[in-house]
């Protein structure tokens, strides 16, 4: 690999990680925001015009705070939990197009510059849910560490929750995997893009409508997001495992839940509303322009995807533990392989269709 | 911020004036202390405005609180909306409310575990010194006598603004820090980062009083040496007036037979202000004032008293149905079983539970519900009281008297749990109360105050740590303008309010890390079968600060992974003295005390005071026909507002992140501006009065009113319906869960909406009419479903149902006298005993008024609905998850105001 190669990855390294991590922020504003409009209320305003400074306040505010480690946790797994959730919600992006990346990529003499900081994983989707499961030790480990009962069953739930939703999460993207026939996300995209019937696009939404509520409401458990917020379920638990946490490392805690909930608002764009597809954007568009303007499509539908998360947690009550199950296994589950199953047989009956 | 004063580096060479002036002009000269101060800038910016509080309420100023997040008030503004259940991830504690010693060392506790820097806001009179509760045995005269408090927010409850002024003074505090440098020799003021000192606070110990470790060898010292026993012997003492005695068959009892110690009381009514004074002032004083000690009557009545007609409650079963089921008792379980004693029935202790079982199941009026169960304590005797209804005739009340021995702790009566499981927590309640044993109890344990707590406070001759007379004013709060204000602090020899007996030796058995509280109420594995699997179970404790038990009420759940298979509630967290205060109040001055009761609902506990009280005072309040309409509409708009915040706390309770709430307060301001446009008050409106109502309606306030009640609530109420009613999640979430029978909420003495909801249509204003409730046409909502969601439901049809009374009050608003006199002051209640029952919004409200024809009740007892409702909650739990736990108490609305009173 050439060093400028080598160059440009770690560029995109810093580009992503860093604007993520700034996101993150603003979007706990956004939140903040949103549910104040949601809740007929003002929101912040105080901190900067139009409030805007304000998770800057914040996080000089968590990061200046005392660093309280109980006398009874377990210590090295403690500090270690915050630590897995920020990590597993940063590397998830490795393989996250954030625009276009492989065939249509710019090109910078005769180099194609992916819109993905691993471009060449050709296992992305798989990639994607292997590290998100991965996150869910942040919350069992910091459940236990704790030594603390509401955190401890806050880990349960958690573990359990994730274990079980994994499956129609899994289950419901194969169906875009297969019309695609490639586990690579851009793959997904331009095969989006590349079909449809006249105006209407390929979109995912609209050949697995099925899939896509399924891997809308797992992605909500995914996320630890209301209506599934089992795990913290501030009104059972208190702070659920993050109870014991103060500080920054409460901090990180929450912006893993934040970067989670981009990474899932990404696969859900680049799956079920065709990534960067517009309808005057093409996979053959490889020019510069086509290139920024595949970007802003892209973040624009994550934005929108982002406010649709926050602004379904500010609406719905909880889910309890025992419905969250039997909605995953008694619901989404036999749902998703019914789905699997008729979009398997359609493939076959309509080859060459797709 | 205030800018830093500007420190000039020392100039070592001298220099021309002229020059040096003009350098300063054009070079930019500066410090270290300059340059460190914008760290300073940043560093404090960055604290005041991400000031998150620790989310617990206390009491009423919690609600206060509560509402200045709401989007009148919008505490998001300033970045603060972010309450944390945590106290790790907590920046500022906004202590809102009565600091009751049973909280004291939970406070403590969560302080310590806040990570530094830490801020202390002392909100409302009671947090701030103990405010009108400080007399109380049970409330800790401020928050600062342990914690280091950043600012005082004045009021009660300081309203929203004021809180957020506070929030805004603290913000200017911290602009004002220094950063600490010991390396670069920087003095400042953040002490936190200073390894030197100590900033936790040490957990005050529970003893026979809560006790400050700090001061626990000065205590013990005072202790032994007897210092209050010799002060309180110089008090005069609350005379004890002798029990009701059976009268002879006839004509309304005789006057001149009543027992009373009125001539000292009456006198003392008149002129007690004058009184104090004189005695304040060393003046001799009328003969009649002098200490009544040992409860003596100084002297017989010259002239007689007044009594007022003897009936227990004001519908009830008549004289004559009583002599007839009197002699039906005589007749089947012996004579002498049943004795007529002003109106209720004697029954010898060892006959009650013939008597309960035979009311209960084999008399044609069947008394399955027993109202409630109080306990006075009499010169020659503890009496405990039983108010029973039938839900099957309502309105057919009568009072059942037992007597046992009056001695401390000798007194027992046989438990009448195993009749009306309702009976649990009262009994517990006299049991701590007067120290009166139940016989064949399951669990007979202290349940306001703790285990270890050296006295019975209601007994008579229990005084508190700040007593100083039977009355207010005490002496030492009169200031007439010649400094002669004292306080209270400075008479207890100990210093703050304590009181611990002489005898005490266990000091050093005294431990700060033991849960005196908790313990001897672990809940036991019973009952509940969870799967196959063989799994440890544990014991989990819910509360006192918690995000969802509604102020600071504790429940030790045990779990089995996430099932509940046993549950006990513990409370007394919130434990004021509501009772003991009313015994030294006078009548009129114990109105704002119960707007304090349950503090959503100010205007009915108010009715429902006046109401016991004009039952005893009979024509001389009679309340004209405006300001009974006017009762009636405040009474209404008070469910509503009251119906509004349980649904939408309800909602929060199971998931929904305030949202529903926040739109549900909305309403409830527009109310509460009502409120305070007649009242002066939005939250405790102490706005009735005996015979009427305090003020009459500002000009303008009848169309505000109206345009509120005909365009606006209707509109609301379908609102919510339409967004709540059928949500997919909450009908998931609610429906089946909580369940409680028709059998089983009657026997567990459920009330209101819980009780409704199981399809009892049982509400006071219908099963037992007062005020002109029956003037109105409206429905008594009832559900079928006995769970959560019909609990909600019957509150959403209910505040229907007030809508349209309050439609029909406001057409009909007569004009007229608001009072049936003059306003006064000197109240005169003629002696004897009332129950008054007014339907709260969550669900009978009684108050139990015993009066000696003094200035102040002789017993003041409240029959708490959220209280007594709180007795089904392990029934309605059991078998259920944490998560529905949480759900099912907050449709049974309990304030915690009035479950501990
Ligand atoms: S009585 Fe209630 S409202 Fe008044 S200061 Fe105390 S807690 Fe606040």
């Amino acid at each position: 690999m050439a060093t400028w190669q080598i160059a440009v990855i770690l560029v995109k390294i810093f580009l992503i990680v860093g604007l993520f991590q700034g996101a993150v922020a603003y979007m706990i504003l956004l939140e903040r925001k949103i549910a104040a409009w949601a809740q007929d209320r003002i929101g912040p305003n105080r901190c900067g015009p139009l409030g805007l400074l304000q998770p800057l306040a914040d996080g000089a505010k968590m990061l200046l705070k005392e660093d309280v480690i109980p006398g009874y946790v377990n210590k090295p797994l403690y500090i270690l939990a915050p630590a897995i959730a920020i990590v597993m919600a940063t590397i998830g992006f490795a393989v996250v197009p954030f625009g276009p990346a492989g065939l249509d990529a710019p090109t910078v003499n005769g180099n194609p510059i992916h819109f993905q900081i691993a471009p060449n994983v050709d296992i992305g989707i798989l990639y994607v849910f292997a590290i998100g499961s991965l996150a869910v030790y942040a919350v069992i480990l910091g459940g236990y560490a704790s030594n603390n009962k509401y955190s401890f069953l806050g880990g349960l739930r958690n573990s359990a929750q994730i274990i079980s939703y994994e499956i129609p999460l899994g289950l419901s993207v194969l169906g875009m995997v297969m019309l695609a026939r490639s586990l690579e996300l851009n793959d997904v995209m331009s095969w989006q893009d590349r079909n449809g019937l006249g105006p209407i696009p390929a979109w995912g939404v609209f050949v697995q409508p099925l899939a896509f509520l399924i891997f809308l409401v797992s992605a909500f458990a995914e996320t630890n997001r209301l209506p599934f917020d089992l795990a913290e379920a501030e009104q059972e638990l208190v702070g659920g495992f993050h109870t014991e946490y103060s500080a920054m490392k409460f901090g990180m805690f929450f912006l893993g839940e934040y970067l989670h909930v981009i990474t899932v608002s990404f696969l859900t764009v680049i799956l079920f509303f065709g990534g960067w597809d517009a309808p005057f954007l093409g996979v053959e568009d490889t020019s510069w322009i086509a290139a920024v303007l595949k970007v802003g499509v892209i973040f624009f539908k994550v934005t929108l995807m982002v406010i649709f998360i926050m602004w379904i947690r500010w609406t719905l009550p909880r889910f309890r533990y025992d419905q969250l199950m039997n909605l995953a296994w008694k619901a989404l589950i036999p749902l998703a392989l019914l789905n699997l199953v008729v979009t398997m047989v359609l493939i076959q009956l309509f080859r060459g269709v797709g | 911020m205030p800018t830093p004063p500007t420190t000039r580096p020392e100039w070592t060479i001298p220099i021309d004036p002229a020059l040096q002036a003009e350098l300063e002009k054009h070079v930019l000269v500066t410090s270290w202390d300059e340059l460190l101060g914008v760290v300073d800038t940043i560093y404090n910016w960055g604290r005041r405005s991400a000031l998150w509080p620790l989310g617990f309420g206390l009491a009423c100023c919690g609600i206060e609180m509560i509402c200045t997040a709401s989007s009148r008030f919008d505490i998001a503004r300033f970045g603060a909306e972010v309450f944390r259940g945590s106290p790790r991830q907590a920046d500022v504690m906004i202590v809102s409310g009565t600091v009751t010693k049973t909280m004291m060392p939970m406070i403590a506790r969560l302080y310590d575990q806040m990570p530094e820097p830490k801020y202390v806001i002392s909100m409302g009179a009671c947090a701030s010194g103990g405010g009108p509760f400080k007399e109380g045995y049970n409330v800790v005269s401020g928050i600062d006598k342990f914690l280091p408090v950043d600012v005082y927010v004045p009021g009660c409850p300081p309203t929203p603004q004021a809180l957020l002024n506070g929030l805004i003074a603290l913000q200017r505090k911290i602009d004002g820090e220094r950063l600490d440098i010991p390396a670069l020799g920087r003095k400042g003021n953040t002490p936190w980062y200073d390894p030197e000192v100590d900033r936790d606070i040490p957990v005050p110990v529970f003893g026979p009083d809560l006790i400050d470790v700090r001061t626990l060898e000065l205590t013990a010292e005072r202790a032994a040496a007897g210092l209050l026993d010799a002060r309180e012997a110089a008090l005069p003492r609350p005379a004890l007036i002798p029990a009701p005695r059976p009268e002879a068959p006839g004509p309304a009892p005789d006057a001149a037979a009543e027992p009373s110690p009125a001539p000292a009381a009456e006198q003392r009514a008149m002129s007690k202000i004058e009184l104090i004074r004189a005695r304040s002032r060393g003046e001799a004083v009328p003969g009649a004032s002098a200490p009544t000690s040992a409860g003596k009557p100084a002297a017989r009545p010259s002239k007689k008293l007044k009594v007022a007609p003897a009936r227990p409650s004001l519908v009830w079963l008549g004289d004559e149905g009583l002599a007839e089921l009197a002699s039906r008792l005589d007749a089947e379980l012996g004579s002498g079983t049943a004795t007529i004693v002003r109106a209720a029935l004697l029954v010898p202790a060892e006959k009650l539970l013939d008597v309960a079982f035979f009311l209960r199941d084999r008399n044609p009026i069947r008394y399955d519900y027993l109202a409630s169960l109080q306990s006075v304590h009499y010169e020659d005797c503890i009496e405990v009281n039983y108010h029973l209804d039938s839900t099957a005739r309502p309105g057919s009340l009568i009072e059942l008297r037992v007597r046992t021995a009056e001695a401390e702790g000798a007194g027992e009566v046989p438990s009448v749990i195993s009749v009306w499981p309702g009976a649990d927590f009262q009994e517990r309640e006299v049991f701590d109360m007067m120290g009166v044993r139940f016989a064949g109890h399951p669990n007979l344990t202290r349940i306001l105050m703790w285990e270890g707590f050296a006295y019975h406070p209601l007994r008579k001759d229990y005084l508190e740590p700040y007593y100083e007379a039977p009355a207010k004013v005490f002496p030492s709060r009169i200031d007439d303008g010649q400094g002669q204000h004292r306080r209270a602090e400075e008479l207890n020899p100990f210093g703050s309010n304590v009181k611990i007996p002489r005898s005490f030796s266990g000091w050093d058995r005294l431990d700060p890390a033991a849960d005196v509280k908790g313990a001897g109420r672990m809940p036991e594995g019973t009952g509940v079968d969870v799967q196959e699997l063989d799994t440890d179970q544990f014991v989990l404790s819910i509360g006192p600060q918690h995000p969802s038990t509604h102020g600071v009420f504790r429940m030790n759940l045990r779990v089995d992974g996430e099932t509940v298979v046993g549950l006990k509630p513990v409370m007394g967290y919130m434990h004021r003295n509501h009772e003991k205060i009313g015994e030294r109040n006078t009548f009129l001055m114990n109105f704002p005390f119960t707007d304090r009761l349950d503090y959503f609902t100010s205007m009915l506990n108010n009715f429902g005071y006046a109401l016991a009280v004009e039952q005893l005072m009979g024509d001389d309040a009679k309340v004209p026909e405006r300001a009974e309409y006017i009762r009636v509409i405040m009474a209404e708009l008070n469910r509503i507002a009251s119906h509004m915040w349980s649904i939408g706390f309800l909602l929060n309770d199971l998931g929904a992140f305030f949202t529903p709430a926040l739109y549900a307060i909305e309403e409830r301001e527009l109310i509460l501006d009502l409120f305070e446009w007649a009242a002066g008050s939005r939250m405790m409106c102490n706005y009735f009065r005996f015979g009427g109502v305090a003020f009459d309606l500002p000009p303008g306030w009848l169309d505000r009113c109206r345009a509120i009640v005909s365009d606006r609530l209707d509109r609301k109420i379908d609102e919510l319906d339409r967004l709540l009613s059928e949500n997919e999640i909450f009908k998931d979430r609610s429906r089946g869960v909580g369940l409680l029978s028709r059998e089983q909420a009657i026997a567990y003495s459920a009330a209101g909406p819980v009780l409704r909801a199981s399809n009892v249509p049982y509400d006071i204003r219908r099963a037992a009419p007062y005020s002109i409730y029956d003037r109105f046409d409206f429905e008594v909502v009832t559900g079928t479903g006995c769970d959560v969601y019909d609990r909600y439901y019957v509150r959403l049809l209910e505040m229907r149902e007030s809508v349209r009374i309050l439609k029909q009050a406001l057409r009909d608003l007569p004009e007229g006298p608001i009072l049936p006199g003059k306003k006064s002051y000197q109240i005169k209640v003629p002696a004897g005993e009332a129950y008054s029952r007014v339907e709260n919004a969550k669900g009978e409200l009684g108050f139990y008024v015993v009066a000696d024809g003094g200035p102040t009740a002789y017993r003041y007892h409240v029959r708490s609905p959220s209280f007594i409702n709180l007795t089904a909650l392990e029934t309605m739990c059991l078998g259920h998850t944490v998560a529905d736990v949480v759900g099912i108490l907050g449709s049974l609305d309990i304030v915690l105001g009035e479950v501990d009173r």
